[in-house]
């Protein structure tokens, strides 16, 4: 078995611990706060994803705070024509060896279903 | 001149890097993610203040020391202004603040917003 050194933020496992909101318009362009465990600025991304759609938050290397914090924008998500409320699981992603975290939930809300609701944020 | 060991948290400046929301209820119980320069969980506070000609008023933002994440982000609640009456927003400043040393950061603005229901009363009874 190989031997990881769990401090290396090179190999260390990846977890989002807390983001700020868990949902946001299909338009994306959400601005959401993400706490995790450390990670590299220049080796890490953001991925939703729901069965074969997957598309990357945006953020720019000075969003990484301190290696524990990501500010960053929700994409769009595939459908910008929905119904009903769909669920997609966001991810952090280590670029260099593709290694994932635990995935947490992030839902998508129809266009204008509630503009009081958003009025609200 | 005193040398500082600018790697310990002691000694480090305080700064508020960025917030997720700059203005809330006047009620106060707004969650607020604030990044942040090093700090220690047990010896931090966001003290919320305003100074004028009338006075001077501070609260201090609500949250545990397992609300501080890694020492570089803080998950708090926004305290209630001292008045729960204001018709129009009121801008005030919050700072961190070492609670043993005393010294704190440079303050940002944060904006309290007045209570909807309490507006369109008012409205309502000056149409009266």
């Amino acid at each position: 078995k190989p031997i990881y050194d769990k401090k290396a933020t090179t190999t260390s496992q990846l977890k989002i611990c807390l983001l700020n909101q868990y949902r946001g318009s299909c338009a994306g362009k959400t601005e959401i706060y993400m706490l995790c465990d450390k990670v590299q600025k220049d080796d890490i991304e953001i991925i939703f994803r729901r069965g074969s759609w997957k598309a990357n938050g945006e953020f720019a290397q000075t969003d990484v705070h301190r290696q524990i914090a990501i500010v960053f924008k929700t994409p769009p998500y595939q459908d910008q024509d929905l119904s009903e409320e769909v669920e997609v699981n966001v991810i952090l992603r280590r670029v260099s060896d593709q290694m994932e975290s635990e995935p947490v939930p992030f839902t998508y809300l129809p266009h204008n279903r509630d503009p009081y609701d958003v009025k609200r944020k | 001149n005193p040398i500082y060991d600018s790697k310990s948290p002691n000694a480090s400046n305080l700064k508020i890097s960025r917030m997720d929301k700059t203005c809330g209820s006047v009620l106060g119980g707004d969650e607020i993610f604030l990044l942040c320069d090093k700090v220690q969980k047990d010896d931090i506070e966001i003290r919320f203040y305003e100074e004028d000609e009338e006075g001077c008023w501070e609260a201090y933002g609500d949250f545990s020391p397992t609300d501080v994440h890694k020492q570089y982000a803080i998950v708090f609640k926004t305290p209630a202004y001292h008045s729960t009456e204001i018709e129009r927003p009121v801008t005030v400043f919050l700072q961190l603040r070492r609670k043993k040393a005393g010294d704190s950061s440079d303050p940002k603005q944060f904006t309290y917003i007045p209570q909807v229901q309490d507006k369109e009363e008012v409205l309502r009874k000056k149409q009266k």
